[in-house]
């Protein structure tokens, strides 16, 4: 998945799992760009008594570089506090939640966030309240109506929420992790069987998101609105992280210790990087270390393992990318630099040369009139890898790239495989539902309402 | 001041005393160190620099000793107070 389980360590710990990181330019309120950092990745919506919520222990921090050192330089993080009005019940809620302050729900969350630039700690708001999860019609009537009660304007432009929504992350695990069996290919893969529809692994799951919106110039080096997609001030590099403290005591009767300075255990800047790129025994690593750190990645993105696959995987179907030799800098300009100007017309996200896993926005494009979920690979400059909406296509658009649909941009005499512009997991942004406004991810399913997993 | 800048001065530091002496005199260099920017993370202040003091020897030969107590850690060189924290730990 994006980066859902994605490390050996990260995947026994999924409340600072991130799973996965978006930017773009808000399409119903330009003048401001949206962040959303995901978490707790495939959350059963039936998943109680105890349901799903962050961590009172973690530090979930969104991270903005704008100056290209692969450092943040602007970040707002987010520290949860529980407050359980009666341990006496084992219930989630004793009632009805017709209220985000209910006092039949049991066991609230609360959070603050401070905003850091370059060092100096601000707090912008405390004692935000978290929406409950989605129980069921029983216990959460008129879900949505209740969650929108969490989003919350915090000053200077600023809105903000966080809490459980519907994973809007689609794509075929089954098909991907089993040998890259791409159901709409199957008769091309070596175990070849019947082409079949893809099926969206992660459908109905719900996940629990920070959601961010802030004007441009929050962000922005230079502290202005950049209007000019052409200047390096209109370029910022997005990631999401989680932190915990460095030691953990178990004592007895159930208590715990946390002690010690904070240690980053998850991150994410593009969709996939950690999960596909990144080779098992260094993915722990990957998830402890800064974007600045990230030249010693550089062989992994310049020969990525699944390039040298898919020819393996599919015979005779990608004869031409089975012999690129060169260091795929195509992929190291869309993953690790930005595309500089000229590569694309009337487009740039360069932000310099250090090699950094960023999730790279161009704030001075505007949104699309009509988006197309395969972004810049599709004609849309508002989309990946410009940002990251909602709805972007990430696996199909990761798939093609690595599959040299984007090598010409580096290599103009390459000539892709036919199959390599047309490769996809058989899903689009139908798969899951969004909103058309702030917080922009669906409305969680309801536990009740949700039947466990069938086979296909 | 970085990581191994602090240190090399709490090392420093370090081996001019011993035991509690030493730890105190880290423990107050450590507070007025600016944390590394990329790692600087936010907390309330009741959250930093109390509770219960957690002690922790990689490796005893080394002598190097990480004392952690709130939001903070201190590493220093200490050979005798690794070495009696190893003991104790062995029940001698």
């Amino acid at each position: 998945m994006s980066s859902h389980r994605e490390a050996p360590a990260i995947s026994k710990d999924p409340v600072a799992d991130n799973t996965d990181t978006y930017a773009f330019v808000s399409p119903d309120d330009p003048t401001t760009v949206t962040i959303i950092a995901n978490y707790l990745p495939l959350e059963a919506p039936f998943g109680g008594p105890n349901f799903f919520e962050f961590g009172d222990d973690v530090s979930y921090e969104i991270n903005v570089d704008n100056d290209g050192d692969g450092y943040s330089d602007v970040t707002y993080v987010f520290r949860f506090e529980t407050r359980v009005a009666n341990p006496d019940t084992f219930l989630y809620n004793t009632g009805q939640i017709t209220s985000i302050s209910d006092p039949n729900w049991n066991r609230k969350q609360f959070y603050s966030i401070t905003r850091i630039v370059d060092g100096e700690e601000r707090t912008l708001a405390t004692g935000l309240p978290c929406p409950p999860c989605n129980v069921g019609p029983a216990s959460t009537p008129n879900y949505a109506k209740l969650a929108a009660q969490a989003i919350r304007p915090i000053g200077g432009g600023r809105t903000v929420f966080a809490g459980q929504r519907l994973e809007g992350f689609y794509v075929d695990l089954g098909a991907i992790f089993d040998l890259g069996d791409l159901r709409p290919f199957e008769q091309f893969h070596v175990l070849g069987s019947m082409n079949k529809a893809g099926v969206n692994a992660t459908a109905n799951f719900s996940v629990h998101s920070i959601a961010l919106k802030v004007p441009k110039s929050d962000l922005s080096r230079s502290g202005t609105t950049p209007a000019d997609a052409t200047k390096r001030d209109a370029v910022i590099g997005v990631w999401a992280s989680a932190s915990r403290q460095r030691s953990l005591v178990h004592e007895d009767e159930g208590d715990r210790v946390w002690a010690g300075d904070w240690v980053q255990v998850s991150r994410l800047g593009n969709p996939l990087v950690n999960e596909v790129i990144i080779p098992m025994g260094k993915k722990d690593l990957w998830n402890s270390l800064q974007p600045a750190d990230d030249k010693q990645f550089l062989s992994y993105v310049q020969k990525p393992e699944l390039a040298g696959l898919l020819p393996v995987l599919y015979p005779g179907v990608f004869k031409n990318l089975a012999k690129v030799k060169a260091p795929r800098a195509d992929l190291v300009a869309i993953l690790l630099t930005g595309l500089p100007a000229g590569i694309v017309p009337g487009f740039q996200n360069y932000t310099g040369p250090v090699y950094a896993d960023e999730l790279r926005l161009n704030m001075a494009i505007p949104p699309s009139k009509k988006p197309n979920a395969l972004g810049i690979l599709g004609g849309d400059l508002a989309g990946f890898p410009n940002g990251r909406r909602v709805f972007d296509d990430v696996v199909s658009v990761e798939l093609r790239a690595v599959a040299g649909a984007t090598y010409p941009l580096v290599d103009p005499g390459y000539k892709p495989d036919a199959a390599a512009g047309l490769l996809t997991d058989g899903l689009d942004e139908t798969s899951t539902s969004y909103l058309t406004s702030f917080p922009y991810l669906g409305t969680p399913q309801g536990g009740y309402q949700t039947a466990p997993l069938a086979l296909v | 001041m970085s990581e191994l800048t602090r240190r090399n001065f709490v090392t420093k530091s370090a081996g001019a005393a011993a035991g509690v002496t030493a730890l105190g005199t880290l423990l107050s260099a450590e507070a007025e160190a600016k944390p590394r920017r990329a790692h600087r993370k936010a907390g309330g202040a009741s959250r930093r620099g109390s509770g219960p003091v957690v002690a922790f020897v990689r490796d005893p030969d080394r002598g190097e000793v990480s004392v952690m107590r709130g939001e903070r850690r201190v590493t220093i060189r200490d050979r005798k107070l690794a070495a009696a924290l190893s003991r104790a730990a062995a029940g001698r």
